[in-house]
């Protein structure tokens, strides 16, 4: 089918249809997707490759990331810069990863990423005491946490050395039936 | 990449769900109820053999993961009867009426000792009569193809073509339960491969919480904050029972004992209430016999005695249970459980008091030298197509139980509802929307399933009833769930769950079947009505048909009954046991030994990996961009 779009060449549509879980439609309507966030910002013409950015307060405004807990930490994990400053790239990629057809491995890596507020590799205290109290709207009382955190560290530490790791990580993740299906955001 | 080659080996176990997953979709209110309108049929599943995952993921999204257990057991449940009644039409029904049609209809004969039957009332019927006939079985539908009395003892042979009525009723009936077995045991053994293979919920519940809780693809402040709700109370059910375990582990021996003869007690008080309401329904099912010769809406009343108690019976019973509980105070899953159990107990209990007390009026306490039952070898006075009257119980049974159903939709939920909305007043926002309780629709499911199982020999058309009920229902219930309730904050668990229905359904199968044995091999079938008239048993119709085969077939056939058969084949099954037995215990040791293997290959894989993730974290991209 012959579209006769402006905003990408050819090459480009089929590198992202090969790179991405998207066909051609959808990545179009990606870019329109990200040019309505900033429409001054974002140019209608992506064929000589612009180097253009997105701030994080204007990707997790989007009705799909709005109510999300984990919305500042899902464009972090996505951004080169680590601060949430999203390129057009990067936007296809974090959905890309957060759709129904990418595999469990692929969605397990970016989770912990998620998961990870300190960036360190490693899923310690601090970062489940902070995804908790996310989870749970910070009703839980803090010796509750307290124990939750221990018991999680418990079940699925494997190497002892009481904060998880990427490997600890995964492995209780092969466990966990709806995992695909709960990691998936329609856009 | 070499990254994703080293993934794949600890992700054995991942490829197992992607079956089982249902992928949930996010829409907006408007277009989900649209979706329901369009897709929600339970004949959707001839179609498709994976119904829509939309809508079954809306109610596990909206409600939890037990509503839609429920559904997809009701849809099983609509199944089961629909084929079933495509087999028993086709081997009885047909053939009744084709033959009714070309030779003479069924006649009744009107002397003879315990041959007189007469269904119809005599003289004018007054219109309104026709309802109440309608309702209680008797009159116009009594004596037609509902009921087994309307089948005659046909026997057509042709030059090419014979066929046995009796043989027919009675080999469908077998082939229905076999059938129904069948299905029954597959499906166990579906859900007990989906309970191993997630290991069981106890193992990893709150790292499975923390880390994969979340749906990421709610939409909107109200779903958003319902999720969290959900976590929040799941993460407390399951810390409650650690505080629980904490304080039973920390009893004095004086309190251990207290708590104990305490539970001790209330086993005694529920079993109390069981025999309770099963000595009412003796009592009500045996007045209700007594006095089933009143007309009009009396009548009507006098007939619907047993089901008006054994429903108010299954409403009480569970209550006052439950607050026997608070007394009890196991941790909230044992809690369940044991309600479940209790729940379970009396279901069946009331019905096998009904049956044992149809049976007691029947067969004159089995004493077939007493006074009425000496000439007829049952009671012909009260009974003269005592078959019939079995059947019209169930008959009645399953009407009820739709009625109720409907009548408490119509005018309790619906009302609870316009109330619990549209006032401000503290009582009605504290009693809320209703929740739509999972366990006790689920039994009673299997209540009405096992009575159309004990029904179906007595009432033909019980499934095609059951089916048309079952369908009813499904509506019914998705209107309420929709309308009328709130989602559940407490979500039930359902993997281990339905392999638990699966199993009391089975257990209803078993009494269902016990019925069957006993009025196939031991009651004297009625000599006024049916296609089993003249034998002693039904049973014996089966013998006496392998006269007319070929000397071969009967002579293959004695061999099968014979203990010469029999002997060894019960012993080579009980080797071919023995061996499936061992197996599977191999099976789960290799399950358990193959999980330890994998947390070490996982464990010297990942070392080196997290060295490479630590040192060269640019290889963290898998996407590259020209």
């Amino acid at each position: 089918m012959g579209n006769k779009q402006t905003i990408f060449t050819d090459e480009q549509l089929d590198a992202y249809q090969d790179c991405t879980f998207f066909t051609r439609k959808e990545i179009l309507r990606l870019h329109s997707r990200y040019h309505e966030l900033a429409p001054h910002l974002v140019p209608m013409d992506y064929t000589n490759e612009p180097d253009c950015k997105l701030p994080l307060a204007l990707i997790v405004d989007m009705p799909e990331l709005k109510e999300n807990p984990f919305r500042n930490r899902i464009v972090e994990s996505f951004s080169e810069d680590g601060m949430g400053n999203l390129s057009f790239n990067e936007f296809v990629d974090m959905f890309s990863v957060l759709s129904e057809m990418a595999p469990r491995e692929l969605k397990a890596i970016y989770a912990f990423k998620i998961y990870d507020f300190n960036v360190d590799n490693y899923l310690c205290k601090e970062d489940l005491e902070k995804t908790l109290n996310r989870l749970t709207k910070e009703e839980l009382t803090p010796e509750e946490v307290e124990l939750v955190c221990e018991k999680t560290i418990e079940e699925a530490d494997l190497d002892g050395d009481n904060k998880l790791s990427y490997a600890d990580f995964e492995n209780m993740i092969s466990r966990a039936p709806d995992f695909l299906s709960t990691f998936h955001i329609r856009i | 990449m070499l990254l994703f080659m080293l993934l794949n080996v600890c992700t054995v176990g991942g490829s197992y769900f992607t079956q089982i997953e249902l992928n949930m979709m996010t829409k907006s209110s408007d277009v989900v109820k649209n979706d329901i309108k369009n897709n929600l049929n339970p004949f959707n599943i001839f179609k498709t053999h994976k119904t829509s995952p939309l809508t079954l993921g809306l109610y596990s999204w909206n409600f939890g993961g037990g509503v839609q257990s429920y559904f997809l057991f009701l849809k099983f449940l609509v199944i089961l009867n629909f084929v079933s009644f495509l087999l028993i039409g086709g081997f009885v029904l047909i053939p009744s009426i084709v033959f009714n049609s070309l030779g003479e209809p069924p006649k009744l004969e009107s002397s003879g000792n315990c041959t007189i039957y007469e269904p119809n009332p005599q003289g004018l019927v007054v219109f309104y009569e026709y309802f109440l006939h309608l309702l209680s079985g008797t009159g116009f539908i009594e004596y037609s193809y509902m009921f087994y009395g309307y089948y005659d003892n046909t026997v057509v042979e042709d030059s090419s073509f014979s066929y046995n009525i009796p043989v027919a009723y009675l080999s469908t009936a077998v082939f229905y339960f076999a059938f129904c077995e069948y299905l029954l045991i597959s499906r166990m053994g579906k859900a007990t491969r989906v309970a191993v293979t997630t290991g069981g919920s106890d193992v990893s519940n709150y790292s499975l919480i923390v880390f994969t809780g979340w749906d990421f693809g709610c939409l909107g402040g109200k779903a958003t904050k319902l999720k969290q709700r959900n976590i929040y109370y799941r993460l407390q059910v399951d810390l409650e029972e650690e505080r629980l375990k904490k304080h039973a582990a920390s009893l004095t021996m004086c309190k251990k004992v207290t708590l104990y003869s305490l539970r001790v007690l209330s086993f005694f008080v529920a079993l109390g209430l069981v025999a309770a309401a099963c000595y009412s329904i003796f009592e009500a099912t045996k007045f209700s016999q007594d006095n089933s010769d009143k007309e009009g809406i009396l009548g009507l009343i006098y007939e619907y005695l047993p089901s008006i108690v054994i429903t108010a019976g299954n409403f009480l019973v569970p209550l006052l249970c439950d607050q026997l509980a608070l007394l009890e105070k196991y941790s909230p899953s044992s809690t369940v459980i044991v309600a479940l159990l209790r729940a379970v107990i009396l279901r069946l209990a009331s019905l096998c008091i009904l049956l044992f007390t149809l049976w007691d009026q029947i067969t004159c306490k089995g004493n077939q030298n007493d006074d009425e039952c000496n000439e007829c070898h049952y009671n012909y006075q009260e009974y003269p197509c005592w078959e019939t009257r079995v059947g019209q119980e169930m008959y009645k049974l399953t009407l009820f139980d739709l009625l109720v159903n409907i009548a408490l939709l119509v005018l309790v939920e619906f009302p609870r509802r316009m109330v619990v909305d549209n006032t401000s007043c503290k009582l009605s926002q504290w009693v809320g929307r209703q929740e739509f309780v999972v366990p006790s629709n689920v039994l009673g499911l299997v209540y009405g399933q096992t009575v159309v199982w004990t029904g179906a020999l007595f009432c033909p058309l019980l499934p095609l009833l059951n089916t048309a009920k079952f369908v009813i229902l499904f509506y019914c219930k998705k209107i309420t769930l929709f309308y009328n309730c709130r989602p559940a904050l407490r979500t039930f668990r359902s993997t281990s769950s339905s392999f638990f229905f699966l199993a009391v359904l089975l257990f209803g199968w078993i009494i269902a079947l016990v019925v069957m044995i006993y009025s196939v091999a031991v009651m004297h079938p009625s000599q006024a009505c049916g296609p089993f008239r003249s034998f002693d048993n039904m049973w014996q119709i089966v013998p006496n048909s392998t006269y007319y085969l070929p000397d071969v077939t009967k002579e293959f056939i004695f061999f099968i009954g014979s203990q010469a058969f029999s002997v060894p084949l019960s012993a080579l099954s009980c080797v071919v046991m023995c061996y499936v037995i061992a197996l599977a215990s191999i099976h789960g040791r290799s399950v358990v030994m193959l999980k330890a293997q994998l947390k070490l290959v996982c464990l010297s894989f990942f070392f080196i990996y997290n060295q490479m993730f630590n040192s060269f974290s640019c290889l963290m991209q898998p996407i590259c961009y020209p």
